[in-house]
């Protein structure tokens, strides 16, 4: 229920939704929820509905594509008040008091150049880079003249885990974290940090929206989120895209002039990316599937957790979780693990603990392929020649890896029966940005 | 290929081998496996029977609940639930019902419709007040009953549906006065009739018995219940 008018500014919110004292309120506009022109289409998402599936008894139509969002329907309007940028003046936001190297500080400034221009940009920086911290002075720009920033991610993890290091460096803007576990309620504020699927609630909201982690699931390739990127964003807003691992949808946008690029093939403590090690092992995926594991990955298993080295042990499949873990419980390894994938209702716990060093590994599914970092761990994957793990996903993995200055190297350890073309890819990719950043 | 209403999951076209030996009518398949066996058919089981809940080694038959109400009420009423309200239902419920996806209807319309081809009673749903109506567009029963031919005899008094009943406990419930009222009683359809009244859940019993009430009140020859969860 929205029972402040303020909670309206560039979001788009069922009518019936709003309390009855705003329901008269003159500033609302008000557009039908689902178009009836060509077809049926819903303006909130965008998706072409069929109207069999759409029908609700007495002609009246709902969008079965967005309901996780509650249902918009043609019972009740689409209610949105035009974005007034009302916050408080501040013309000194950031309060990080942290340095950028050279390279990070030219591609700061480029950020501050995309947002003065409004331009559509992709800053396309290695895993570590620091693209956080790249992002700090141009959001201190933006803040600082009284625009509305967004920052939006595919994955919730990357925003659980974003919303506290902004909030941190602009400990006096107001700032709120959306997503669909988050507990908290929704408030007008200057900064909003959410997941892609909830910029569906917002209309002509953004003059700067920042897309991090734009190549991965479920926003690459869904008709349904990019509408809703297009329709959060004011007509005339700048649009920052982040990624490490830039997909095809990029590049074509990139080779047709529709969005300009900078790059940084470097970590901020200047260290290279850690390179990969592949190692072939026969009948991994058969001794997986009966809860074994070989001798050598057992070995090196117990050595890391002797060590107290933590790590990351990626496998492709659910499934694969619970035989992996039996596999290491059976070989008699004492050690604390959990197991975590996506729809696992304690994800965010386990992660937690995780990174509060109560435990000594975690097993995982590609979840946690980007955006969590917990400093100085190895990673090891299982059946990296799995269809699962593309060239971008194994990148991503492997740049888990030497996130800190304390421990800027480590293990990347690749298990497979076949060094697939992924693989390979993943290996060119990073040896190639490692060139680039020795010509730096 | 069609996808699984629940999870989206691809469904396959073939039918499953349980089907083809039982010779059971062919039933459309809307959710895929997984989704089907998390819920938890009572056919197979002991329930009560009064309310139609699965019955646990411990409970008396009928159950503890049952028992009161014949204690307190003036008329026997037997309800047949298909379903045990487990945590696969209740998402089920929140999402056809609280969030409003109709088409979630189709999921158990032809488990109803088979179990209704026999049924020579006159089938009344129990309504939805006019509030709902307008805002969720749908009445959860009819949409289960969509392959069927039902009457809508019942409304919901508008001066009873202003707390809702989620927001009710037991106690309030109970004290509550009859929630309906019979749509056009001058025509009389059910007068020396057995009805049988179709509900979504079945929780307390009240909202189901107090339609029970009204009905033999009308002249009813006798009134039963089916829900499709207990
Ligand atoms: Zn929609
Ligand atoms: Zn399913
Ligand atoms: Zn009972």
């Amino acid at each position: 229920m929205i029972n402040d008018i303020s909670e309206l500014y560039g979001r788009q919110i069922p009518q019936r939704d709003l309390a009855a004292s705003l329901q008269r309120a003159v500033d609302i506009h008000l557009r039908p929820a689902i178009s009836h022109d060509h077809g049926l289409v819903c303006q909130r998402c965008g998706s072409k509905l069929r109207r069999s599936l759409a029908s609700l008894p007495n002609h009246h139509f709902y969008c079965y594509v967005c309901i996780q969002m509650g249902r918009v329907d043609t019972l009740s309007p689409l209610a949105y008040m035009e974005e007034p940028n009302r916050f408080s003046d501040n013309q000194s936001p950031l309060s990080w008091l942290g340095q950028l190297t050279e390279l990070q500080t030219e591609c700061a400034n480029k950020v501050i150049e995309v947002f003065q221009r409004r331009q559509h940009h992709l800053l396309w920086a290695v895993t570590g880079a620091g693209k956080t911290e790249m992002l700090f002075k141009g959001i201190s720009w933006a803040v600082a003249n009284g625009l509305r920033v967004g920052i939006a991610s595919p994955r919730v993890d990357v925003c659980i885990e974003l919303f506290p290091r902004i909030q941190a460096a602009f400990n006096q803007v107001s700032m709120v974290l959306l997503h669909g576990k988050s507990e908290q309620r929704y408030q007008y504020s200057q900064i909003t940090i959410c997941t892609t699927h909830q910029l569906l609630r917002f209309y002509h909201a953004f003059d700067v929206l920042i897309i991090d982690e734009v190549d991965v699931f479920p926003y690459s390739g869904n008709p349904m989120l990019h509408y809703g990127v297009q329709n959060a964003i004011k007509p005339a807003g700048a649009m920052l895209y982040l990624t490490a691992t830039p997909d095809q949808a990029l590049f074509k946008a990139i080779s047709r002039k529709k969005l300009s690029v900078s790059y940084l093939p470097i970590r901020y403590h200047g260290h290279y990316l850690p390179e990969i090690s592949v190692i072939r092992v026969k009948n991994l995926a058969q001794q997986i599937q009966t809860s074994k594991l070989p001798k050598q990955i057992l070995r090196i298993i117990a050595e890391l957790v002797a060590e107290k080295q933590r790590f990351l042990l990626f496998v492709p499949h659910i499934k694969d979780l619970t035989r992996v873990a039996d596999a290491i419980k059976n070989a008699g390894i004492m050690a604390k693990f959990e197991t975590v994938f996506s729809a696992d209702p304690d994800r965010l716990e386990k992660v937690a603990l995780m990174r509060k060093r109560q435990l000594d590994f975690l097993i995982t599914t590609t979840i946690l392929e980007r955006g969590v970092t917990f400093p100085g761990i190895d990673v090891l994957v299982l059946k990296a020649d799995n269809d699962i793990f593309s060239a971008a996903a194994l990148v991503q993995i492997a740049g888990r890896v030497g996130r800190n200055t304390d421990r800027p190297t480590g293990q990347v350890l690749f298990y497979c029966e076949v060094k697939t073309p992924n693989i390979k890819s993943c290996d060119r990719q990073i040896k190639l940005m490692n060139r680039k950043a020795a010509k730096l | 290929m069609k996808d699984c209403l629940l999870c989206g999951a691809g469904l396959r076209n073939e039918m499953p081998l349980g089907d083809l030996i039982r010779l059971t009518p062919l039933r459309k398949r809307t959710i895929c496996e997984p989704c089907s066996a998390a819920f938890s058919p009572l056919e197979s089981f002991p329930t009560c029977s009064g309310c139609g809940r699965k019955r646990t080694k411990e409970m008396p038959d009928p159950c503890y609940d049952c028992q009161r109400w014949e204690k307190d009420s003036q008329f026997k009423f037997i309800n047949t639930a298909l379903f045990e309200y487990n945590p696969a239902m209740k998402d089920y419920m929140k999402r056809y019902k609280f969030a409003g996806d109709y088409r979630l209807r189709q999921v158990f319309s032809e488990r109803i419709h088979e179990q209704l081809r026999k049924q020579s009673a006159i089938i009344v749903p129990v309504p939805v007040g006019a509030d709902t109506m307008a805002t969720r567009g749908f009445n959860q029963v009819t949409g289960l009953l969509e392959s069927d031919r039902y009457l809508e005899l019942l409304n919901v008094r508008l001066d009873k549906k202003t707390i809702r009943q989620s927001e009710k406990n037991r106690q309030d419930r109970l004290m509550l006065g009859q929630p309906f009222e019979m749509m056009a009683p001058e025509k009389n359809q059910i007068k020396n009739q057995a009805v049988l009244l179709v509900d979504d859940v079945y929780t307390t019993g009240t909202t189901i018995r107090h339609a029970a009430a009204l009905l033999l009140q009308a002249g009813a020859a006798s009134v039963r219940g089916l829900t499709l969860a207990r």
